[in-house]
């Protein structure tokens, strides 16, 4: 499903050069569900954005979803983030002036061809999903943090992407909520085969997963 | 798309409302003013209707001992002598209603089946001639008007236009002054005698054979341009046969000028004051956009991650600000459409609709210029480094 070939990724300021990634080779297979874990600024979300194509590598190759993107231009990665990839973040990334049902509605909205109506029902099967539906015409600031990072896993499965990559999506949650959302990705991965790819600092969250990943410094240490 | 900038912008309404704000306010003033200015250019651009290159006005007065036949004698002999000049082409009098003097006589009356209202100017046999009047319709004075029935006068188009429509006019006749009956016997093009901005249209130029008053003037018309020294010869040619040297020659032209730089300074100044308006607006809304494009950087990065395209970023924000410009400019409009349906101030309602049309240009112009960059510079935004920055 994702195949990574030697990634390096160097990010060059004016006074010092970082090399956030090391030469990472890595493989997740369809279906799986696999974490990431490693000390704070060893390149996590590094990676998971140059999965995302939301960051270039500066070197390597990448196929996702038997696609090799490398030749992609900006256009084409939209249309493929749009169409192959959700996401879901730390800090929920909801847009706080619109309502739950448009904000989970927002990626159908730079598809084409999917009319009003069949947008409308497509979020709400997927707040259904996360449990959310009674919340729709709310807005993020009404909703807790365990709450908002549902509505943000309905916006990443609402249009039924192939791949779930999900950066620290507890680590703003206390553990009775970062347990309610694990218990979704996880039910997402065993229900719906989608493979996700998560990132988190907790040991327990991350042994919940088929495979866990070690980064150091940019490099893979397991 | 649109559905969802719509409710976007209905969700900010608190925050939008400043900018519509702005905008309503901006499109009344510039509707205000290119109303004014659009009716002004508008009398100004209609043809004036007489000569004024190289034609002067003396303002005369024969003093009261003189009885009314030498009155007639002098004016007799002014025109003589005037006429003895080589440099002059032709001599004519009036009362003292002289172009751009602000003089008006103004005659009204009921009973020609509508109120027939008009200014009037008296002129001798010779005056249309030294005015270069345009004939449109009909003949001009001549001599054997003045053995008449009918007091015979000349109308402008505009006077036409208002009361005769497509009706013959010359030849008939109508009541005016005193129940005296006027004949009309053509038809000018104009008689701007206010000046080039002048709105008023309707005027008479009324046949008098004999002008007895005492106070009169002279119009000379040139043969072309002459010397300071001509204008003393003329002086004491008038001044002999009247007897008294205590008159003034305008020149028309130079009198012309005068009279339209009274309006043109007023529109310069108001053409800077938008100017001034319409540059505050474009800074303002440069900053307010460009404020709200970096506020929003994580919403940016969010839409770029779920699949926005750099172009479907830029054409959002463009599009909110111009649905909330459309929105100002509407209820602009409604409040602008007033004047025409009210009819509250007597313009043609086609000044309202220039100014609708130039104010809702400058505005567009404006905002898209002003968009233009922000939006571009928001679909430049790196979709990574935005959603880190939460
Ligand atoms: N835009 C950038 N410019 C320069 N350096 C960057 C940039 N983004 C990340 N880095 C550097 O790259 C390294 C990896 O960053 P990254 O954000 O991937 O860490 P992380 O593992 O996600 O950390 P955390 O657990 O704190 O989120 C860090 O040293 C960071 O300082
Ligand atoms: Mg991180």
């Amino acid at each position: 499903m994702i195949s990574l070939q030697n990634i390096n990724k160097v990010y060059r300021t004016k006074t010092i050069e970082t090399l956030a990634l090391n030469e990472i080779n890595l493989e997740v297979s369809e279906g799986e569900f696999l974490s990431i874990m490693g000390p704070s600024g060893c390149g996590k979300s590094t990676l998971l954005n140059i999965i995302g194509l939301i960051d270039e590598p500066s070197s390597g190759n990448i196929t996702i979803a038997n696609q090799t993107v490398n030749g992609y231009n900006s256009k084409d990665m939209a249309h493929f983030r749009n169409e192959k990839l959700g996401f879901i973040f730390q800090s929920f990334h909801l847009i706080n002036d619109l309502s739950v049902i448009d904000n989970v509605e927002l990626p159908l909205l730079y598809r084409k061809s999917v009319s009003a109506s069949e947008r409308r029902r497509l979020a709400e099967e997927a707040l259904l999903k996360v449990g959310l539906k009674n919340r729709m015409s709310h807005f993020p600031a009404q909703l807790s943090g365990g709450q908002k990072q549902r509505v943000a896993i309905a916006r990443a499965i609402v249009g039924k992407p192939n791949i779930i990559l999900a950066d620290e999506p507890t680590g703003n949650l206390d553990s009775a909520m970062g347990n309610e959302i694990m218990n979704i990705l996880l039910q997402l991965n065993q229900e719906e085969k989608t493979t996700i790819v998560m990132v988190t600092h907790d040991e327990s969250m991350a042994r919940k997963t088929n495979r866990l990943v070690r980064l150091f410094d940019g490099a893979q240490v397991s | 798309m649109i559905k969802h900038i719509l409710t976007l912008i209905w969700n900010k309404k608190r925050s939008n409302f400043l900018l519509f704000l702005e905008i309503f306010l901006a499109f009344i003033v510039l509707f205000s003013v290119l109303t004014l200015v659009t009716y002004n250019l508008r009398n100004y651009s209609t043809p004036i209707g007489f000569d004024t290159e190289d034609v002067w006005v003396a303002y005369l007065e024969i003093d009261e001992s003189v009885d009314s036949l030498t009155n007639i004698d002098m004016k007799r002999r002014i025109k003589q002598e005037l006429n003895a000049f080589p440099e002059i082409n032709g001599v004519g009098y009036s009362n003292s209603c002289v172009p751009f003097n602000d003089s008006n006589n103004a005659f009204g009356h009921r009973e020609n089946g509508f109120r027939l209202f008009s200014f009037v100017i008296e002129a001798d046999v010779d005056y249309p001639e030294v005015m270069d009047v345009n004939v449109v319709e009909g003949r001009t004075f001549n001599e054997s008007d003045a053995y008449a029935k009918h007091t015979a006068v000349l109308i402008t188009q505009g006077l036409r236009d208002q009361y005769f429509g497509d009706r013959e006019v010359v030849d008939s006749i109508y009541l005016m002054d005193n129940d005296e009956p006027w004949k009309i016997v053509g038809v000018i093009d104009a008689y701007k005698y206010h000046g080039d901005f002048s709105d008023e249209n309707r005027v008479m130029l009324k046949y008098e054979p004999q002008l007895e008053s005492r106070f009169f003037s002279a119009l000379i018309e040139l043969n072309g341009a002459v010397g300071p020294e001509f204008e003393e010869k003329v002086n004491k040619a008038i001044a002999g046969v009247i007897n008294r040297s205590d008159f003034v020659i305008k020149h028309l032209k130079t009198e012309r000028e005068l009279t339209s730089r009274e309006y043109w300074v007023p529109i310069i100044a108001l053409f800077s004051i938008c100017g001034f308006l319409i540059l505050n607006i474009a800074l303002g809304l440069f900053g307010v956009l460009w404020y709200n494009i970096n506020k929003r950087r994580p919403e940016v990065g969010l839409r770029r991650a779920i699949g926005a395209t750099k172009y479907s970023i830029s054409s959002q924000f463009i599009l909110e600000i111009l649905f909330v410009t459309f929105i100002g400019l509407l209820v602009g409009l409604f409040f602008a459409a007033q004047l025409p349906i009210l009819k509250l101030v007597d313009i043609e309602n086609i000044n309202y609709y220039y100014a609708m049309g130039g104010a809702m240009g400058i505005i567009i112009t404006v905002v898209l210029i002003c968009s233009f960059y922000p939006s571009q510079q928001a679909a430049r935004i790196h979709p990574a480094l935005a959603l880190h920055e939460d």
